[in-house]
């Protein structure tokens, strides 16, 4: 062991979920007194190399060590007693506890309180103040707002006085102010020897307070600059990678008449309104960091959340305002983001799932004509090229990717012009996902509308003809097909309007 | 109204206490005896399962769970106590208080086990546990036994001029107040409120929610020893009518079964009101058949109030 403490060290760290390996090869070095900022798109594994640091995981293998000494912490509490003090991306409270009982909750042990009453409430009022200004210590927390709440969650950690302080998107939820003076206290914090990751999706921030950096991509750290060659085109580099993958990529071609459009949609109250236009045989992207508005509005577009502005289907009977129960008549169709809960009927055949929606078309005197379920069903199969065991089995029988195709046949069969695709290939393996990509293609070169949100880049470039990047809630860069590349994506994640290469 | 409904959210047993307030009017009115010194002490005796079961059934809900299996608790500790306990020379309060207590909170503590470490939804957890309950009482005491002089009878009557169900309500309120000063209450509250900020902040929900049951245990073992007071033999019958009876008065106490919000003082409003309701319909002649619809009536009225008018307007964005 040293005797200068080495901070915490991760070192190969891997972690799976069922089939998902959400890290592979983690590597990283926390050292005392350093602002170190973690960076990585959607599904890089930042989260889970945080809940591993914040003892919410355990990593299936490699190490994590605590100035010199193995860290396996089976609870964020487990964390905390070694030092280990976690903001997470959720702004946790509990809303009918006081500020006070929230700053201080899980300081005290089960029973027993740590500090007298009136040194907890100088201290919370006192931290409380270097982040958010005055607070007052008795009000319910949940009558905060939101940039009060985060503020509270910061104090929380920062009360436990940590040698190790995470802070996971803790800027995204603060105003301005607040965020000012929490990068100051972090200044402050350094300079006493705390070692603190920062994570964050602003670049500016990223830029303004980092010490060092940390890249990850799928799973891996990729890179780790210092503060003096630190450049924004390459971080967004080293996060996208050099994938070369254009020989899918979807040409560009004309579009026809308007078939959907939203104007002055607010996903937020305060966030500026979108004006948005779909074309027959259109295929548009949504992208965006988790929470930034872009599956609200893809559930706009479907009628199945509400809110201000309007969602018009314009067809040439006339434009209708879609709403939650009219989009199979306007020929809209929605297909969820999550396959289990959102979709499909887990304990069902695969013909069920598929058939459902439409059985109307089966119907024969008021009675069901299986045969006729059963033909519609073969005919999706062949053209959706759908692999299963009989078509009576558990639709749980099938893999990830095969389930999706079912749910796309089940919303194909219901004729709709306008597909509107929430993360269609999350969970699905690489083959069924160029299945899939193919499929959407023939239907948009038939003259089908497509929205597709994904999380992946790679694939919004292979398939789009045009992405909306959405940030705060709102529209923040329309990326024409021309200037499409994962680069020009991601930086428009992180706030930058790339001219980075055109 | 627009200065009521504060009041309301702020006090979730407001409701309640001005429900127990009107329920005592009336009840003067058809019988101005009734809180005479002479029938004090047995109106209280009376009452104090009812407010110790709805003690029992709270700390479960603040956690964020529910135990069911509460009233049938008392009952089993009455069965226990006289159809065992006292046949077999345990009878003695210095012997059979600690015993008690042990078994009832050990119970508690098994709920708690099942629903926080094996994960067990409570209801099927404390569903099972109540038939299980119900049916060793049975085996216990299949009839009722009548019970010996002993010392429960001091919470029928009373020590000099201290009725004696002031101390079986009064040590709860005690353990109550003395943890209230500790860090549990906090702790406790925030684990029903939001499990998942308590969980990230450090808490350990674990030991959290097994010694919230473990709590509504003991209560309900004072429950036992309550009800063995004032029915001086062993009803393994009574199950059934307690079983719910706690729930009841802890909801109409104002506690929330979404969890984290209330406390024990809803719980006594709750449960004094139901007996309240009770005796005056009993008092007036109603029919005991319509006794049990006027309950659930004033349950259904006490929860619609409860979720809808009183609960509080947090602001709740989801982030």
């Amino acid at each position: 062991m040293n005797n200068q403490p080495s901070g915490l060290v991760l070192t190969g760290v891997s972690k799976r979920f069922g089939a998902t390996r959400a890290l592979i090869d983690g590597d990283l070095r926390l050292r005392p007194g350093e602002i170190h900022t973690l960076l990585g798109e959607n599904g890089s594994g930042k989260s889970t190399l945080v809940k591993i640091m914040g003892g919410v995981h355990r990593p299936d293998s490699g190490t994590v060590t605590l100035d010199g000494v193995p860290v396996t912490s089976r609870s964020p509490r487990a964390a905390m007693d070694l030092g280990i003090a976690t903001v997470f991306q959720e702004v946790l409270t509990a809303g009918s506890q006081s500020v006070l009982e929230n700053v201080w909750l899980g300081s005290h042990g089960t029973f027993r309180r740590r500090l007298g009453r009136a040194e907890q409430r100088s201290i919370a009022q006192d931290v409380l103040t270097r982040i958010a200004g005055a607070i007052p210590l008795d009000l319910p927390a949940g009558q905060l707002s939101l940039s009060e709440r985060q503020a509270l969650c910061i104090a929380r950690a920062l009360v436990r006085k940590p040698k190790v302080l995470i802070l996971d998107e803790s800027t995204a939820s603060l105003d301005v102010s607040s965020r000012d003076r929490l990068f100051v206290e972090m200044r402050r914090l350094a300079a006493e020897g705390t070692a603190i990751l920062f994570i964050s999706h602003r670049m500016d921030e990223v830029a303004e307070i980092s010490d060092r950096v940390t890249v990850l991509r799928s799973g891996r750290s990729v890179s780790t600059v210092e503060r003096s060659d630190l450049s924004i085109n390459r971080l967004i580099a080293d996060m996208t990678g050099n994938s070369g993958h254009a020989e899918t990529r979807r040409q560009p071609h004309d579009a026809g008449d308007t078939i959907l459009q939203g104007a002055a949609v607010r996903l937020a109250p305060a966030s500026a309104p979108i004006d948005f236009e779909l074309r027959a045989g259109e295929v548009v992207g949504l992208a965006g960091l988790e929470g930034h508005g872009q599956d609200h509005f893809i559930k706009r577009l479907a009628g199945v959340a509400a809110g201000p502005g309007s969602v018009v289907r314009i067809r040439p009977e006339g434009a209708a305002e879609l709403t939650e129960r009219n989009g199979d008549a306007l020929g809209v169709a929605y297909l969820p983001r999550e396959r289990r809960g959102e979709s499909l009927f887990e304990s069902m055949s695969i013909r069920e799932n598929f058939a459902l929606p439409t059985l109307a078309k089966d119907r024969r005197g008021g009675l069901l004509d299986t045969r006729s379920i059963a033909r519609r069903f073969d005919a999706f199969a062949r053209t959706l090229s759908l692999r299963f065991g009989a078509a009576q089995d558990a639709i749980s029988t099938l893999s990830g990717g095969n389930q999706q195709k079912v749910l796309l046949a089940r919303w194909l069969a219901t004729d709709p012009k306008v597909l509107l695709l929430n993360d269609p290939t999350r969970g699905v393996d690489i083959g069924t996902k160029r299945e899939i990509y193919a499929i959407l293609h023939r239907l948009s070169a038939e003259g089908m509308s497509v929205v597709v949100l994904s999380s992946e880049v790679d694939e919004l470039v292979d398939l789009a003809d045009r992405v909306l990047v959405f940030r705060d809630q709102s529209v923040f860069a329309e990326i024409p097909h021309s200037e499409l590349s994962t680069e020009s994506i991601v930086a428009a994640y992180f706030g930058q309007k790339s001219e980075v290469h055109t | 109204m627009n200065r009521v409904l504060p009041l309301f959210q702020r006090w979730p047993f407001a409701f309640a206490f001005l429900l127990a307030l009107v329920l005592l009017v009336l009840n003067l009115i058809v019988s101005p005896s009734f809180l005479s010194p002479a029938r004090l002490p047995g109106t209280l005796a009376t009452l104090a399962p009812f407010v110790l079961v709805g003690f029992a059934s709270t700390p479960s809900i603040l956690a964020g769970g529910i135990d069911i299996s509460v009233g049938p608790l008392a009952t089993f500790i009455n069965c226990l106590f006289v159809a065992i306990l006292i046949p077999a020379g345990l009878g003695n309060w210095d012997l059979a208080a600690p015993i008690i207590l042990a078994v009832a909170a050990g119970i508690g503590a098994l709920n708690g086990i099942l629903v926080a470490v094996l994960r067990l939804h409570p209801v099927v957890a404390t569903t099972g546990m109540l038939f299980l309950l119900v049916g060793l009482s049975l085996t216990i005491a299949q009839n009722p036994v009548a019970a010996p002089n002993n010392w429960t009878e001091v919470f029928a009557g009373g020590i000099g001029v201290v009725p004696g169900a002031l101390l079986t309500i009064g040590v709860a309120g005690l353990i109550w107040f003395a943890l209230r000063r500790t860090a549990f209450v906090s702790n406790l509250l925030a684990t029903g409120e939001s499990d998942v900020s308590a969980y990230g902040s450090g808490v350990n929900i674990k030991a959290i929610r097994i010694l919230a049951y473990t709590l509504g245990g003991l209560f309900a073992g004072i429950a036992g020893i309550a009800l063995t007071a004032i029915v001086q033999s062993s009803q393994s019958s009574l199950a059934s009518t307690y079983a719910l009876l706690g729930l009841a008065a802890a909801v109409l106490g104002g506690t929330s079964l979404a969890g984290g919000r209330g406390g024990l003082l809803g719980a006594l409003f709750g449960a004094v009101s139901i007996y309240l309701l009770q005796q005056l319909l009993t008092a007036s002649g109603v029919a005991p058949s319509l006794i049990q619809f006027a309950y659930g009536a004033v349950l259904v009225v006490g929860v619609v109030l409860g979720a809808t008018l009183l609960a509080p307007r947090l602001k709740r964005n989801a982030s």
